[in-house]
């Protein structure tokens, strides 16, 4: 059995939504929010303490009267019947509202309009009006009298449906979803802190309850935000948006410590606000035949921690960028864990290839010609006479943007051992030692 | 029916001889065939070191192990102390961008050392390699050696291998191969006037466990 309590009110009037679900979760922690003002729960569990279904109907009468609240209200024994009579029929009825026993469905239903059972949101059922009523049918009553065979040839699935609705026969469980918990609190202090210890107690205490409410409705954050408010009447921000949804608070809580680290409040705390967005859990099953890979939340604060020492733009992936132009790249976070997954079995190639090691940037390079060919070279890595020399290599690109460039290389090998790529820069007109072949 | 102890005695063993019995993780057999038979026992869970002077392909070596590494799935770091990791070379030669997480220590060893310890301490990696070819003696004296007695321990019973690229050996003790890598000859290929640079000699030489004799390696140049 199952009671429905219908607000017949404007659905922008939140307070009295508010009330009605309050009321409703006061005997059953599974609430369907049907419709704006509109809420469903079984009643089954209360049996045994509050009696029969009339008397729970008049013990609810009597909540929600001294709530203020005036409700329609329907028990019936499938959830789509009791809205139907809550939202539909309860104007000739008055007082303890319409209690619908089993096998009484149809009886109840029988003389409401068909257009209850057609929203106007479903253009699926609503464009059945019409038919419906050019074969005479003017209640659910009438469609509830015709045979289903006859209905299921001649109106579908879609024809069924309608007619188990008004026949009061349509069985399924209710569709709770879980109420939307604010992740959102607000601390004032007693006195200002300008330590780090102390704040990040205060805000880690705040943190473990967020993350236990975030396991127990089965979702992580995604992303996370402290407000400070500070001593000279400012406020400062600091957000962190994680990579992968995390569930942990001593994960958030190390993040946030190094990101306070790196960018402290320029006074001291005088509240805080904590907010966290929640989204949904990442579920990913390793590959049984997969090589071991970090935790992406362990690799995320490890590379957070890297980021402390050498600085957040020297930490990430290397991601070649679409030019011509040589190491032109960028630093991006880790891939997914999905994304890195894909096993690539194709061959690294059964030859050594022979590589540049760049000098970043380029070192300025003085060189003797001869013949136009580099006979002699000093820069700050290497000194002495070129034994051999390929080149000029002309490159140029990007003469339409500031990252344009124009030079001639020069591959050499010098007397100690080791060769260099040398580049001529026509603009500045000046040598620079690129890298070391290695 | 009872049988002399003696004769079940071969059969019994003690719990530390079977730890040692263990198979031990060994990293698949580098694809280039000159190089398998130096690097053939490349151990997971210890230190390896590629030592030699500039050009004597020590980031060839490098590169080729991350690539095979990559291209297997397995995620691996570059500390890169001097800033010199050209990520179009890696990928021309194969390596997965990626799958490598790139830290530049902006010519600070004791960043690279400190970053890698952070690194080797969340696990989880295939080979985290610390590029460090360009540090002074000076520098080096001043690097205490528990760093690789620590890292040595960080990665015992894991499947990470720690490659260390460095002028001359510096983990002595704590690492389990060393291979020294030695310049023989550059080639060129072509007219004296349109010679181009087409291929590098060198010679690895396995210090540790001691190979007997040296094996020429020939590193191509890709253009």
């Amino acid at each position: 059995m199952y009671a429905c309590l219908h607000q017949p009110l404007p659905a922008e009037d939140a307070g009295t939504r508010l009330e009605l679900l309050e009321l409703a979760l006061e005997f059953s922690p599974l609430v369907e929010l049907a419709a704006p003002a509109t809420v469903v729960f079984s009643i089954v569990p209360l049996r045994r303490k509050f009696g029969s279904p009339r008397q729970i109907a008049c013990l609810l009468a009597r909540r929600q009267k001294e709530q203020g609240l005036h409700a329609q209200l329907a028990i019936a024994p499938n959830p789509d019947t009791a809205i139907l009579l809550a939202q539909h029929a309860s104007a000739q009825h008055s007082g303890e509202g319409i209690v619908a026993d089993p096998g009484t469905e149809a009886l109840h239903l029988a003389a409401l309009p068909l257009a209850v059972l057609l929203p106007k949101d479903r253009p699926a059922f609503s464009a059945m009006l019409p038919l419906l009523e050019s074969w005479g049918l003017e209640t659910c009553g009438d469609l509830a009298r015709l045979p289903e065979s006859g209905i299921v040839e001649r109106l579908g699935t879609v024809g069924l449906t309608l007619r188990r609705l008004a026949a009061g026969q349509v069985r399924r469980p209710l569709r709770v979803r879980p109420l939307e918990s604010p992740y959102e609190e607000h601390r004032e202090l007693e006195h200002a802190l300008d330590c780090l210890e102390p704040l990040l107690f205060l805000v880690s205490a705040v943190l473990s309850t967020f993350c236990e409410r975030l396991r127990s409705q089965g979702r992580a954050a995604r992303r996370l935000e402290l407000e400070l408010s500070l001593e000279n009447k400012q406020s400062c921000c600091r957000s962190l948006e994680f990579p992968v949804p995390l569930e942990h608070n001593r994960a958030m809580l190390k993040l946030l410590q190094l990101e306070l680290d790196r960018h402290p409040a320029p006074a001291a705390v005088m509240a805080f606000t904590l907010r966290i967005q929640p989204s949904a859990p990442r579920v990913a099953q390793h590959g049984l035949f997969l090589p071991p890979t970090p935790a992406p939340d362990k690799l995320h604060l490890t590379l957070a921690r890297i980021a402390g020492i050498v600085g957040t733009a020297n930490v990430g992936t290397p991601e070649l960028l679409n030019t011509h132009r040589s190491d032109a790249f960028r630093l991006v976070a880790p891939a997914e864990e999905e994304a890195r997954q894909e096993r690539v079995d194709d061959h690294p190639g059964s030859q050594l290839h022979l590589t540049l090691r760049l000098f970043r940037p380029a070192l300025p390079a003085q060189v003797r010609l001869r013949k136009e060919i580099p006979e002699h070279v000093i820069a700050s890595a290497v000194e002495g006479n070129v034994l051999r020399a390929s080149g000029p290599w002309k490159t140029s690109g990007e003469w339409w943007s500031a990252t344009g460039w124009t030079h001639e290389e020069w591959d050499i090998a010098v007397e100690n051992g080791a060769a260099y790529c040398l580049i001529y820069q026509r603009r500045a007109r000046q040598w620079f030692l690129q890298g070391i072949y290695d | 029916m009872a049988r002399p102890l003696a004769e079940f005695s071969s059969l019994l063993r003690t719990g530390s001889s079977l730890a040692e019995q263990q198979e031990e993780a060994l990293f698949p057999p580098l694809a280039v065939p000159a190089l398998a038979p130096l690097l053939k026992n490349l151990p997971r869970g210890g230190i390896v070191e590629l030592t030699g002077p500039r050009s004597s392909g020590r980031m060839a070596v490098l590169l080729h192990v991350l690539a095979q590494a990559t291209g297997r799935g397995e995620v691996c770091a570059v500390l890169d102390t001097h800033d010199q990791f050209s990520p179009a070379s890696a990928a021309s030669a194969g390596v997965r961008l990626q799958r490598v997480v790139w830290v530049r220590c902006q010519n600070r060893p004791d960043y690279t050392l400190r970053a890698a310890d952070l690194l080797l301490h969340a696990g989880g990696f295939g080979v985290v390699a610390l590029d460090l070819p360009e540090v002074t003696a000076e520098t080096w004296n001043r690097i205490p050696i528990s760093w690789w007695h620590r890292f040595r321990r960080a990665v015992e019973h894991t499947p990470t291998i720690v490659l260390l690229c460095v002028e001359t050996t510096q983990a002595r003790a704590c690492s389990r191969v060393s291979l020294e890598l030695e310049s023989r000859s550059f080639e060129w290929e072509g007219a004296t006037s349109f010679a181009l640079l087409h291929r590098l000699q060198t010679l690895g030489r396995l210090r540790k466990p001691v190979a007997p004799r040296a094996t020429p390696l020939s590193i191509l140049a890709v253009r």
